[in-house]
């Protein structure tokens, strides 16, 4: 009887320790599976929130089909993974194969070799790679990418075959061939049917890895290739349902893909010669999809994310017969170094200090004026600046300011007279953003201090490094890059430095937040077109400037970007219209401490880096 | 066999042109001044000395207790969810595992712009908080932000080593051990748990290599100020354009995780060389 009702216990015990480990097993998924729900649900948001939902659309869904960056980064991404699988399975394989019975040296130093792939960090991989392909003069595109992921994936593919190939009796390919086979027969039809198992596994790890990639990428590629995970990085800007729209593919995509691997292995691996055929076609398919897309003239431009309306380019791109291979870049500074690197372009659309750097380093070319017949509508007050006496090399594209955006319901009218210096308010720890940029969290440094923002004196320069250093040490204050954005519009902060162009967009969403020019002045900007010396279509590129020049276009790209359009008359137009009582929009030009940032030193240059890094890092 | 121990020649070249040397290279830049340019080179070991100033070696402390805290979480949650589900049937085990992998295989950016919606001040999490009258917090540019995004993302590196090592040992040894007259804890303690050493270890390693060199988790859900030894090589590469001392930071990021995971295989050594001398008595 005793022992009766021990077992039972013992019975309703393990049923209630199973219920806790269901328990526990259940809130870990909820953890892993969150963020992946939460996409996929957001992606058919009929807003552009991506914290709440107000009903249901499949608009994102249409964008993203409509969006040719995006769709191209899908192709790449796609293509590279595929070719990248196959080159590194077959490259793999035989190298197993090959080495089971070789040398204890060979042996030892392909494992060796394997274990620095795997086990260093990606993003040590990723800029040794970077330095081998500038050193050599590869231009960095589509074929750098696709070789360092066939570098990265190799060495999975041969730790997933090489188990499987030392399990197979040595003796066996000695057979085959003493019945007659030769030794590509016994390798095709004997030795590797036998490793299907281990194959299989490195297919599926090779593709996946290579799909998902982002740091190697990041760093190995430019001239206008992207993957997926790059367009998702750069798009940080306005972060918009459409990136949802593009996981919840990717991710539904994936899942059928390894759920079918893993329910139906059989199914494929007797099938494996059919898969591998479709797939052989479907490659190549791609391949002359591609080749055929990329007939006539073509213009590569490189700008900054989000920073054109992209229906503007599929015009251009129809009304002059031609391709534009569109890259973007997301600061000044990573343009410069992808350019250094080797990356080419036709046109760059760049800021003030950086078109001067351009020039001063030759690495741009005069503008035939005469091909711009729309210059003549060019706001005459943002001509002829001191970066690019005579605009010579530019044409003007956004201007506006640096300033401050503040939630009129929390902060007080009164303190912002103290200008840059209520970011240093006490009252508002906490409660601040500032920009995620060198030059201007200094600009502002400085100009609180009184001094010019193209001091050269490094006094200046530690003084205004001691103001940051201690803002970081009272305030609190967060460096946010274009994220800024979205955290101001849902007023998650009081106050924010901001350009004019984003300030006017974040004003356009959230009627509570305001935007003023501090009086101890501030950076006026000007972004431009320019051309560089390797631009092969000089024609098309001055078309391009012009285009962008003309009052529609202007009209609409000014619209869609909300920084303030250099074509005057449409400034003026949409400050009345569209962008009435958005302060932002019209950014007060000719402050008396106003600037505009010039070129700096190489040696002052990486002084200001240095502190910088060390104000972040503090 | 030995008929295709030549088809090894062709991966030979590769590796040493694309995997070797890239290493010779980073290591060259690491010693020299210059720039990109190599044209006016010049040996020096400048590049490290600036790691000892006081900010950089507070990044590289930053960074690496980060990653201890991300790999012990990681290791707490991991180890009892890895125990736990081989509590259950043979093909339960196999969907849940498939239910642990699923999130690997899915792009780290992706995840962690999810949890930038979830995490924000007017995100999922404080509007659910919100719900029982609770304060919202700020958890975005956080330490917090940045571990959960961190441990999400690794989590299942620690999870499926522990659980093969755990799923492998043989079901009669436990039994064994209750039989000879151990309770629970201890059956847990002298056998599951030493035997499922190789997996934890296997899982240190893992978690303790991706989590110390990442850099887009911290940026993204840390901001700008968040330098980790990650994002400080990105920041030397991309913006600074000081090719040198960032590949002098590679370097050091390397030697730090060549010591760890040293370390780790010593460890996992001993163990083996304790549990052989137990057999042995």
């Amino acid at each position: 009887m005793a022992q009766r009702s021990n077992k039972q216990d013992r019975k309703y015990r393990k049923k209630n320790s199973k219920a806790l480990y269901i328990i526990y097993i259940a809130c870990i998924f909820v953890f892993f599976y969150l963020p992946i729900v939460v996409t996929m649900v957001f992606s058919f948001n009929s807003s552009k929130s991506l914290t709440r939902m107000t009903g249901f659309s499949f608009r994102w869904y249409e964008r993203l089909i409509n969006d040719g960056s995006i769709m191209k980064a899908v192709y790449v991404s796609l293509t590279i993974a595929i070719f990248a699988t196959v080159i590194s399975t077959v490259l793999g394989t035989i190298t197993a194969i090959s080495l089971s019975k070789n040398r204890k040296i060979v042996k030892d130093v392909v494992h060796n070799i394997n274990n620095i792939t795997i086990m260093s960090p990606d993003i040590v991989t990723a800029i040794g790679l970077m330095i081998l392909f500038s050193s050599v003069m590869i231009s960095k595109g589509y074929f750098t990418m696709l070789l360092s992921h066939i570098a990265f994936c190799t060495p999975y593919v041969i730790t997933s075959v090489y188990p499987k190939v030392r399990q197979l009796d040595p003796s066996i390919a000695d057979a085959a061939m003493d019945l007659g086979a030769t030794p590509f027969e016994a390798l095709t039809k004997v030795i590797i049917p036998m490793l299907k198992d281990g194959i299989y596994a490195g297919v599926l790890l090779a593709f996946t890895m290579s799909f998902d990639d982002f740091v190697i990428s990041y760093f190995v590629t430019g001239n206008g290739v992207e993957n997926i995970s790059i367009i998702v990085y750069n798009m940080t800007k306005r972060t918009n349902p459409t990136i949802n729209a593009l996981s919840t593919i990717v991710i539904l995509v994936i899942v059928i893909l390894i759920i079918c691997s893993r329910l139906m292995p059989h199914l494929i691996k007797t099938h494996a010669k059919k898969l591998l055929i479709t797939g052989g076609i479907l490659v190549i398919a791609l391949a002359i999809f591609a080749g055929v897309r990329s007939g006539g003239r073509t213009l590569r431009v490189y700008n900054a994310g989000e920073y054109i309306d992209p229906e503007i380019l599929a015009e251009f791109e129809s009304e002059y017969n031609c391709k534009v291979v569109y890259e973007t870049f997301d600061s000044n500074e990573s343009m410069y170094t992808k350019l250094k690197s080797g990356a080419e372009y036709d046109i760059l659309v760049p800021s003030d200090y950086m078109i001067e750097r351009l020039i001063r380093e030759e690495m741009l070319q005069p503008i035939n004026w005469d091909n711009i017949p729309n210059a003549k509508g060019l706001n005459p007050d943002i001509m002829n600046l001191a970066y690019d006496p005579g605009n010579v090399y530019s044409v003007p594209y956004f201007v506006g300011t640096v300033g401050i955006l503040y939630d009129t319901t929390v902060v007080d009218e009164e303190d912002l007279k103290e200008g840059w210096e209520v970011l240093r308010n006490p009252k508002y720890a906490g409660n601040v953003y500032m920009y995620d940029s060198e030059r201007d969290s200094f600009m502002i440094a400085l100009k609180a201090c009184g001094y010019s923002m193209n001091t050269e004196s490094t006094e200046e320069y530690q003084k205004a490094y001691e103001w940051l250093i201690d803002q970081r040490n009272t305030m609190d204050v967060v460096y946010a890059g274009d994220d800024v954005i979205d955290n101001m519009i849902s007023g998650n902060k009081a106050l924010a430095v901001v350009y004019s162009g984003d300030g006017a967009y974040i004003m356009c969403e959230n009627e509570n937040m305001d935007y003023i020019d501090p009086q101890q002045g501030t950076n006026e900007w000007c972004d431009g077109m320019v051309m560089t010396t390797n631009c092969n279509d000089e024609e098309l590129a001055e078309c391009f400037m012009n285009y962008m020049l003309e009052p529609d276009v202007a009209s609409r790209n000014s619209i869609f970007v909300g920084y303030t359009s250099p074509v005057k008359a449409v400034a003026d137009e949409l400050a009345e219209t569209e962008f009435e009582g958005i302060s932002a929009y019209v950014p007060v030009f000719g402050g008396a401490k106003n600037e505009v940032f010039r070129y700096q030193e190489l040696k002052l240059k990486q002084y200001i880096a240095d502190l910088w890094t060390k104000v972040k890092a503090y | 066999m030995k008929h295709y121990n030549k088809l090894v020649r062709p991966y030979l070249i590769w590796s040493v042109l694309i995997i070797l040397v890239p290493i010779i290279m980073i290591i060259l830049y690491s010693f020299t001044t210059g720039g990109n340019a190599l044209v006016n080179i010049s040996f020096t070991l400048k590049n490290f000395t600036r790691i000892g100033e006081p900010i950089y070696l507070e990044v590289l402390k930053k960074s690496l207790i980060l990653g201890l805290i991300s790999v012990s979480i990681c290791l707490v949650i991991g180890y009892i969810l890895a125990y736990f589900i081989t509590r259950f049937s043979d093909s339960v085990q196999d969907l849940l595992i498939l239910l642990v992998t699923i999130p690997m295989w899915i792009n780290t950016l992706l995840r962690t712009y999810a949890w930038i919606s979830l995490l924000s001040d007017n995100g999922l999490i404080n509007s659910f908080l919100g719900l029982f009258g609770l304060d919202a917090h700020t958890f975005m540019y956080t330490d917090f932000a940045v571990i959960i995004g961190l441990v999400s993302d690794i989590l299942p590196f620690m999870v499926i080593p522990i659980h093969t090592s755990i799923r492998k040992i043989d079901p009669s040894l436990i039994e064994a051990a209750h039989d000879l007259g151990a309770d629970k804890f201890m059956t847990f303690r002298k056998v599951i748990l030493k035997m499922s050493i190789p997996g934890v270890i296997n899982g240190v390693m893992m978690t303790f290599l991706l989590s110390i060199s990442t850099f887009v988790i911290p940026k993204l859900l840390g901001g700008g100020q968040y330098m980790l030894v990650g994002n400080l090589i990105e920041n030397q590469f991309i913006s600074v354009g000081d090719w040198n001392f960032g590949s002098a930071l590679s370097i050091i990021l390397t030697l730090i995780i060549l010591i760890g995971l040293t370390l780790m295989k010593r460890f996992d050594r001993e163990e083996k060389e304790e549990a052989v001398d137990g057999a042995k008595k």
